[in-house]
């Protein structure tokens, strides 16, 4: 028996020492290391079927679990009503005991009524453009309007100052009301422009571009008219709410001083 | 004779029976007696512990969201004023679970204000810059200012996202139907990107979806509640059950 060529002699010897079928099934070249035998073509096929029965169990077993892996979802169900160890359970303590949950109940109903806006306020949904008029769940009027536009304006020379042009979010009320409004206008009304700011305070004033209306809220921001009614919808204002004329005439009318404004 | 004996007995029988119904039904009342104003404690303080969170929230400073399974209702509100109300079509809750063993979080959703919510994806604003051109300067360019986009075109909305609680609430906000607008491919993508999503919230041990709140809304109230939604808004969820007109959970989803 000459040694394989693919294996050291020593191995070829070891192999011929255990016999024919050990040098083998021991020859790492498979059944061509033993001449004179017939081939056995199923080794390599049945390693690969093993290898490949294996890989495709760990991968059904990998899929299994992680078809059990996320989440389960059930129906929403009420927590469970739980009688807590201070409830008594003789009749007349309890009934007492009840008696005093109810009066707390309508005290706590009374406290959170008290919270609620009371008669007509403004809701302003910042992000879609829309402006409700409500008295209580009612809603009185929806109207389209424009707020801020999340603009940035840097300016270039002087105190280098940053404006950004968002509307605030929160709880507001209205301080103010004025028919056919003046505007005074703000250092960076100059600035967008390119223009210097005047020193002279009559050289602010701006008529006609606020509406017929404006109710201010603080902070130099107010709900008034536009000349750009063809905006309304989009955010295109410097934090103010811009609505149409029709629409402001309805705010008018119905809003007072302290007409509470919630924008979000 | 014979005849009114078989009277005495019949009146006899009657009263008998007349007895017998009336102790039967005092056998029947008197448990549910019993039980019931215990119960009915037991409602009033639960009751109570949500008014009083009800009320710190309509205190509070911050935007929070009230869902009341019983009216069908999710309102978003601030100090009291409810801003805007969303009809829910459905209502599931979901706990994670890893390799078919359940890792459910026992706390319950009604039980706690939740709050820091934010929405996953985030809603983003790319901000325009502009850099005035100094006094007595033209502008850079003459010409006029781009219309800006209206709210559909500047923010996007996910088929599927999150409202994420600290804590380990998370609300998911699924459309009540499929958009028809996207095709199936998408679709298909869409659900093996969630199915991914889960998986990986799942088998994480820290910082996981601990509990799911699965709200189905009209389409239209889906994108409108993802674009308006306030940063770190808190939640209530009222007891109550969720009204029987809603469609069958089975209709929701595959149950996962």
């Amino acid at each position: 028996m000459e040694p394989s060529p693919s294996l050291p002699a020593g191995s070829a010897q070891a192999a011929a020492a255990s016999g024919p079928d050990a040098a083998e099934r021991r020859s790492p070249a498979g059944p061509q290391a033993a001449p004179g035998r017939t081939p056995r073509a199923g080794r390599g096929v049945w390693f690969n079927r093993r290898t490949v029965a294996v890989t495709a169990g760990a991968l059904l077993l990998v899929a299994v679990l992680l078809r059990g892996t996320g989440y389960r979802y059930e129906p929403y169900a009420e927590q469970p009503l739980a009688v807590a160890s201070d409830v008594p359970s003789d009749a007349r303590p309890l009934e007492q005991f009840t008696a005093r949950l109810r009066s707390r109940q309508r005290a706590l109903g009374a406290r959170l009524d008290a919270l609620m806006p009371k008669g007509v306020y403004i809701v302003i949904d910042q992000t879609q453009n829309r402006l409700y008029l409500k008295r209580g769940d009612g809603t009185l009027l929806q109207a389209v309007c424009s707020t801020g536009s999340g603009m940035v304006l840097r300016e270039s020379g002087g105190k280098k100052r940053e404006w950004v042009f968002d509307s605030p979010r929160g709880r507001f009320e209205v301080r103010s009301m004025s028919r056919n409004p003046v505007w005074h206008k703000p250092d960076w009304a100059f600035v967008e422009e390119s223009q210097p700011i005047p020193t002279n305070p009559a050289d602010r004033l701006d008529y006609g571009t606020l509406g017929e209306y404006a109710l201010y809220f603080g902070d130099g921001f107010m709900i008034h008219g536009t000349l750009y009614e063809r905006l309304l919808g989009r955010a295109v204002s410097h934090g103010c709410v811009r609505v149409g004329r029709d629409d402001l005439r309805k705010v008018w009318a119905n809003a007072r001083v302290g007409t509470q404004i919630f924008i979000y | 004779m014979k005849a009114s004996r078989i009277r005495t007995f019949a009146a006899a029988a009657a009263l008998l029976a007349v007895i017998g119904a009336a102790a039967g039904c005092q056998r029947a009342g008197t448990p549910a007696a019993a039980s019931d104003p215990r119960d009915e404690a037991a409602r009033l303080q639960r009751t109570n512990a949500q008014l009083q969170k009800q009320i710190e929230l309509a205190a509070g400073k911050e935007f929070y969201l009230v869902l009341d399974p019983a009216t069908s209702g999710l309102t978003l509100m601030l100090k009291g004023a409810p801003l805007q109300r969303f009809t829910v079509r459905g209502l599931q809750v979901g706990h994670p679970r890893v390799a078919w063993a359940s890792a459910r979080d026992p706390r319950h959703v009604q039980s706690v204000i939740w709050s820091g919510g934010e929405l996953d994806p985030p809603r983003q604003i790319d901000r325009l810059v502009i850099r005035s051109a100094g006094p007595g300067k033209e502008a850079s360019e003459s010409t006029p200012p781009p219309i800006p986009p209206t709210p559909e075109e500047l923010y996007p909305v996910p088929s599927r996202y999150h409202v994420r609680f600290a804590d380990g609430l998370s609300v998911e906000i699924l459309p009540r139907e499929a958009d028809a607008s996207v095709g199936r491919w998408a679709h298909a993508r869409a659900a093996m990107a969630e199915q991914w999503g889960d998986i990986r919230s799942a088998l994480r041990t820290s910082d996981r979806d601990a509990i799911r709140l699965r709200i189905t809304l009209d389409p239209k109230d889906a994108q409108s509640f993802y674009r308006s939604l306030p940063p770190a808004v808190r939640l209530i969820v009222l007891d109550g059950e969720v009204e029987p007109a809603q469609p069958a959970p089975a209709e929701l989803g595959d149950g996962r």
